[in-house]
């Protein structure tokens, strides 16, 4: 497998471009996707996030300094991707972050890319319900089983801070599951 | 018994502590929240397959919109301004009180550009009005050239540099 500093070379060189993108986009599409797809819960708004998501990370590589590795330079730029289209979805319909979650998970119910049980569900709607780092720090920890450490390069947080968020976020799932 | 804990006012059922640790476990089992492991989420079918053409197309798309919506917004921000003035210059002069709905429209769309109020990024303003469609014309009262505008600009800014235009741009 091609080494990430190889490939970043490559996506800045013209003649190996367009070849080292499809590489990029084959690694990464399937866990960025899933990354975003948690954040925005529906499919449609996820593809879009997604494709921008490449877009940008195809504009910006010529920026890339190499400070941070690839997979989470791409992954903080799918994350802000996610978080700006919601902020300008709840602008655009004249909502507030909360009533645009509730929208959301009311329309997870007839969404046919949706096929949770009643748990599933109800483990949407607390995470939902999570405040926006530790909704984050669950996804990527307890569905996408990141490192800690992958996390806090991704989310530049340290690693005492994502574990403490994890647990609240953990606690509060749980409390509001007993509660249903 | 553990005689420490003896207490010979009070009486347990029989065989309470025998059945105790299984009841609590019991009841623990009971309590405990499994979290789902999958979380229900699926995709159409061959979606990661077609993704790859889908996003190189679309990056050449935006290679060709960022051009004309770079030209577009540079008019627009321009003749805004322009037409404001125009707006308040001619408006004034000829004691006209009464606002119409373009003058309306111009003055408000003036003010919320300056404020940079727009809340919408390029792209989300180019999704709402069609770039190839619209004529600068359309929104100024009084027909204005490129010539106008880059005399108004010379006449006004200091360095018209600053400002970024291409003026091949205009020439067309």
């Amino acid at each position: 497998m091609i080494s990430e500093e190889t490939l970043v070379q490559q996506l800045k060189q013209k003649e190996t471009q367009s070849q080292s993108f499809e590489v990029l986009i084959n690694t990464y599409k399937e866990r960025l996707y899933w990354h975003i797809r948690r954040i925005v819960l529906n499919h449609d708004d996820a593809d879009d996030v997604l494709q921008n998501t490449f877009i940008k990370v195809f504009k910006n590589i010529e920026g890339f300094k190499g400070d941070s590795k690839l997979y989470s330079w791409m992954y903080r730029i799918a994350t802000n991707e996610a978080l700006t289209f919601l902020k300008s979805k709840s602008r655009k319909l004249g909502l507030s972050d909360v009533e645009l979650q509730d929208r959301m998970i009311g329309n997870l119910e007839a969404d046919v890319y949706f096929e949770g049980d009643e748990i599933q569900l109800k483990l949407q709607k607390a995470i939902a319900a999570l405040p926006e780092k530790q909704k984050l720090v669950f996804n990527m920890k307890y569905f996408q089983e990141l490192k800690y450490e992958e996390i806090s390069e991704i989310l530049e947080t340290s690693v005492g801070g994502l574990k403490a968020s994890y647990h609240l976020a953990v606690k509060k799932i749980e409390a509001s599951l007993k509660e249903s | 018994m553990d005689k420490k804990y003896k207490k010979q006012d009070f009486k347990t059922p029989e065989g309470y502590f025998d059945s105790f640790t299984d009841k609590m476990k019991q009841k623990l089992s009971g309590e405990e929240i499994h979290l789902p492991v999958k979380d229900g989420f699926r995709v159409p079918e061959n979606y990661f397959e077609n993704l790859n053409e889908k996003i190189v197309q679309k990056i050449d798309e935006k290679d060709t919109k960022v051009i004309k919506l770079r030209r577009y917004m540079k008019f627009y921000y321009a003749a805004a301004s322009v037409a404001a003035i125009l707006v308040l210059v001619f408006g004034l002069r000829s004691n006209q009180d009464e606002f119409t709905f373009e003058d309306l429209a111009n003055s408000d769309l003036e003010t919320f550009l300056e404020n940079n109020d727009i809340g919408l990024s390029s792209y989300e303003i180019a999704e709402v009005i069609s770039v190839e469609e619209l004529e600068i014309n359309d929104i100024l009262e009084n027909q204005i050239n490129d010539e106008n505008i880059m005399e108004y600009l010379d006449d006004t800014v200091d360095d018209v540099d600053e400002l970024n235009i291409e003026f091949d741009e205009y020439e067309q």
